[in-house]
């Protein structure tokens, strides 16, 4: 206790030196507090600290909050007037933000900006961002999921590694030849779980087989879900795979138990250390033919809460975390939200060829929404999907009821 | 030698017991020795082929556990100092009549723990905010848990203090002992290992409390063990074998701790003052 | 002055003392949350006015959209089924472990104190070990059951409708058995030996003497594990976050997760607050029935 007594007897003191040598001074120090979930292994846990050592006058607080926490902590603190300055907001989140004005309008900052220019950022990440034209925020990074496959697996079947599938049926071909029960091996692995997981899993099927989340009862819509429920029923997934989530799905394809997986680049660091197999990445396979590509977006954004006290010194450190992005996935393995940034390579075949497939991937990434009730929506469609696959409903009656919902959120 | 006979059997069966009881304990163990995606293998490996011992040192290194551990101890120990000062005497009134205004006390402290606390967070987390307790953050959440854990913590020692003759207290106030002498003198000291078990329980919850003091404690200077072990989750990255060695490291001593400790307290009940 | 001094060390006025001051801390701390609960039940709740308490009033609007929702009745019917099972897995065993341990052999109070792990294993990693144990594929209960012979394809407890309840239910015991032995135990051991003794000369067997002599003396420890055994399986939360998110399609879910989803997955606070005011009326049942139990104690 003493201790602490005299660390802050000696805070005050030297606190009080500069105060009374140089009362002139131009600014006294302020303080930035910043919430994101960023681990002490990931990058605006860093960034933060470097911007607290780089600006003298700018004290920065950083606190990691829990993924499932996030809106509820922000939420809670933005209507107590507790709201940190600067936030990292999940994408499908950010307009429930925005569309009440708890958050910055960073219109005219961005545009006078030098280092965070608008046509640099994806398409997709961008749109997530904004709301009624306005720029609300920028983008801290972005994902998308793609198929990873064992090609040692395929060699053993017959199947040809440089020839991943390319269309719905030709992965369903290719799951059940992979498919090897008295091994412990599933054709495929993925994550049907009721949360937002199933519906960033979910979604680009729908997308690509020409529906959205605006219309998910479609036909595409029906054709994507009779799809799941085949692989489901086929057990050529883990039936298990309607609880589990994208990371300890993917943790059995790592180890062995599945011959495919569809997750994203997140993945990479860990099946780099731990795949101990020939794993390569495809991009997500089509309805038919030329169909139209589609992918989820992922990842979070930086938003100002709009009660901040320090407007300009916020977007200052949002300026300085933009002007690190092309660092980012050599660190930290995040991909930047944007097109100006040619990556380095790592170093690492299997990551390089891995990457190149993501980037490519991503160009046809879409945003979820941005609906400020996005969680409504999320949640019929969760609900469709875990309706369908444990057999409960026909696909096309679910979706019905899900479209039906979905439409009362709409208006 | 039919005695002798009798207790290795019953150790033999109390040994199986314990295997089949603490088996997830082992399968926290064995998970920080394996590699982030041995954990989903098929078959489960009960042993790991190439045991990573360096994810204790990883754990150690990288999170500073020590300030985490001296937090979720000043936590704890507030919360439980809170907790008995209040409601040891709360329980032994309680214990001492029987009418009305005890049953409608009785009811009170019971209802009023009903909710999780996940729900009851939103409202405690206004309320303090308008009180500015959330400057003092942990002293915060030593009040919101220790009103969480009171009633538990009544009602237990509620059922001590029954189990003290009343006639002794009685003897004791016709020997010109004041209400507060007798209460202190004797009917306390009669019910201290029942307090004594609750206040231990209190504190191993107490020690582990997650949901007010990831809420609350903001600065990461203050926070606890409970907090800092849902460091290593993230998005689609949870390290599995990293949150097993860091929880592997604060629960074994406190399992150890208790051991010891309980074997005192529930075996040297039977011998007490009562006869 | 002297009066209210002698009253409080030596009179009514020091019971009213210990028990005014702890009660007045609860209802402040835990009473008034529950007031803002019930308060937002009849309210329009808007995630941005969560930090007062001046909100539209609805009247009973939230309620008629509850049961309006078909998972509504299925839910709580989830919840009495896991609040049954589990109290009554919990208790038997527990009781069955204290009575075992009752028994004085060496070693065993060592053993005993083992069994605590679960209370002090944190919520994270016992919902994480659960899950990979009820694992279909590479879980380890799979596995022994499948090696001993028992079943001859993977139950897939996490993932089939009719299991996922049963596997929360499974891990809820073990988290509670450890919390009914010890306090069980401890009842136990402060029953005199010599009604035991006296007992045996009348000649009365094992279980004459468990049911005359042991039930009867721990009425009010088995009336307070009890219902702090409701009151914990009414929270227990952790398990379903860490199994099966209350999934396949509400199979597992419960009035608790429920609540949580609505309030803080959904944003729809007033539902989520309705649900809990339902769970109050249930858990205000439950009390007066404890409330009454102990009526009939013996006080020792």
């Amino acid at each position: 206790m003493s201790i602490r007594m005299c660390l802050m007897a000696g805070a005050v003191a030297l606190a009080g030196i500069p105060a009374l040598g140089m009362s002139h001074a131009s600014a006294e120090e302020i303080t930035l507090r910043i919430w994101s979930l960023d681990k002490p292994e990931q990058p605006a846990w860093n960034l933060a600290k470097e911007f607290d050592d780089k600006e003298p006058n700018i004290k920065v607080e950083y606190r990691l909050i829990q993924f499932d926490d996030v809106v509820s902590e922000a939420m809670r603190a933005y209507s107590t007037g507790q709201a940190p300055d600067i936030i990292a907001i999940d994408n499908p989140e950010h307009a429930l933000f925005a569309s009440r004005g708890a958050f910055l309008d960073l219109t005219d900052m961005i545009s006078k900006s030098s280092v965070i220019k608008k046509e640099n950022y994806f398409k997709g990440p961008l749109n997530s961002v904004t709301w009624k034209d306005k720029l609300y925020g920028v983008p801290k990074a972005t994902n998308t999921i793609a198929l990873y496959y064992n090609a040692d697996m395929f060699r053993a079947k017959g199947l040809d590694p440089d020839k991943p599938p390319q269309t719905w049926d030709e992965l369903l071909a290719a799951a059940r030849k992979l498919n090897d029960p008295a091994r412990n091996v599933y054709g495929l692995a993925f994550s049907a779980k009721g949360n937002e997981e199933g519906t960033f899993q979910f979604l680009p099927w729908v997308q690509m087989a020409g529906g959205s989340y605006k219309h998910i009862n479609t036909e595409g819509g029906v054709k994507a879900l009779t799809a799941w429920k085949t692989i489901m029923n086929e057990k050529l997934a883990s039936p298990d795979s309607l609880t589990r989530g994208q990371w300890d799905s993917t943790g059995t394809f790592n180890a062995g138990n599945a011959a495919m997986a569809i997750s994203g680049p997140w993945e990479l660091n860990r099946m780099t250390s731990e795949a101990k197999f020939d794993w390569r990445v495809a991009l997500l396979p089509i309805p038919q033919p030329g169909a139209e590509r589609s992918s989820a977006m992922g990842d979070f954004n930086w938003a100002i809460f709009s009660s901040t006290k320090h407007p300009a010194e916020a977007f200052k450190a949002i300026e300085y975390f933009a002007s690190q992005d092309d660092k980012m996935f050599a660190k930290y393995g995040q991909l930047p939200a944007r097109s100006d940034i040619t990556l380095p390579a790592t170093g690492d075949a299997k990551k390089d060829a891995a990457l190149k497939v993501f980037q490519e991937q991503l160009k046809y990434a879409q945003a979820r929404g941005p609906h400020p009730q996005w969680p409504k929506i999320s949640k019929a469609i969760q609900d469709a999907i875990q309706a369908a696959l444990t057999g409960q409903m026909s696909p096309k009656d679910a979706l019905d009821q899900a479209q039906k919902k979905i439409d009362a959120v709409l208006g | 030698m039919t005695e002798a006979w009798r207790n290795r059997l019953m150790l033999l069966i109390a040994l199986a017991l314990a295997a089949v009881y603490l088996f997830p304990l082992y399968w926290m163990y064995i998970t920080t020795l394996k590699s982030g995606s041995a954990v989903f293998a098929t078959p489960p490996g009960f042993w790991p082929s190439d045991p990573h011992w360096d994810t204790y040192v990883y754990v150690w290194e990288s999170r500073n556990l020590a300030r985490y551990l001296g937090n979720s101890l000043v936590i704890a120990t507030g919360a439980v100092t809170l907790i008995t000062l209040l409601g040891t005497g709360c329980a032994y009134v309680l214990a001492r009549y029987r009418n009305r205004w005890v049953d409608v006390g009785l009811f009170l402290i019971l209802m009023l723990q009903v909710l999780p606390a996940s729900l009851m967070i939103t409202p405690i987390f206004v309320g303090f905010s308008q009180l500015g307790l959330l400057d003092y953050p942990r002293f915060a959440v030593v009040l919101a848990i220790a009103a969480k854990s009171m009633p538990f913590f009544v009602v237990l020692v509620r059922a001590t203090f029954m189990s003290v003759p009343m006639e002794l207290e009685e003897a004791a106030l016709v020997d010109g002992n004041s209400r507060i002498g007798a209460f202190f003198n004797i009917v306390l000291p009669l019910a201290r290992n029942g307090i004594l078990v609750s206040a231990i329980l209190i504190f191993m919850q107490a020690f582990g409390e997650f949901v007010y003091s990831k809420s609350i404690i903001q600065a990461i200077e203050y926070q606890p063990a409970s907090v800092g072990l849902n460091s290593f989750m993230g998005p689609n990255t949870n390290e599995w074998n990293s949150i097993m060695a860091f929880a592997t490291i604060y629960v074994t001593p406190i399992l150890a701790i208790f051991v010891l400790l309980q074997r005192r307290i529930v075996s040297g009940l039977t011998s007490g003052a009562l006869k | 002055m002297r009066k209210l001094a002698l009253s409080l060390t030596d009179g009514r006025g020091f019971d009213i003392l210990l028990v005014a001051v702890p009660l007045g801390f609860l209802l402040a701390l835990s009473g008034l949350p529950l007031l803002y609960n019930v308060l937002m039940s009849f309210q329009e709740v808007d995630m941005f006015s969560l930090g007062s308490v001046i909100r539209p009033f609805v009247g009973l609007a939230n309620y008629k959209a509850l049961f309006a929702e078909p998972e509504t009745w299925p839910i709580f019917a989830n919840t009495a089924i896991f609040v049954t099972a589990s109290i009554a897995g919990q208790f038997v065993i527990g009781f069955g472990l204290a009575l075992f341990f009752w028994v004085n052999f060496p070693g065993a109070s060592w053993l005993r104190g083992l069994f605590l792990i679960s209370w002090i294993m944190p919520g994270l990693v016992v919902g994480a070990v659960w899950n990979w144990m009820l694992s279909g594929d590479f879980g380890v209960i799979n596995f022994l059951l499948r090696e001993a012979g028992l079943i001859s394809r993977n139950i897939f407890w996490r993932s089939d409708p009719n299991f996922a309840l049963w596997a929360v239910i499974l891990a809820n015991i073990w988290l509670g058995t450890s919390f009914n032995m010890i306090l069980l135990s401890v009842g136990l051991s402060a029953i005199p030996e010599d009604l035991y003794e006296a007992a045996e000369l009348d000649g009365a067997n094992v279980w004459q003497r468990f049911v005359t002599i042991t039930l009867p003396m721990m009425r009010s420890s088995i009336g307070a594990i009890l219902s702090l055994g409701l009151i914990f399986t009414l929270q227990q939360f952790d398990l379903f976050a860490a199994i099966t998110s209350g999934g396949p399609n509400n199979a597992s879910n419960v009035a608790q997760y429920w609540a949580w989803d609505l309030s803080f997955k959904q944003y729809d606070f007033a539902r989520g607050a309705t649900i809990s005011v339902i769970m109050i009326l249930f858990v205000m049942l439950a009390s007066v029935i404890y409330v009454r139990s102990t009526r009939q104690e013996v006080r020792g």
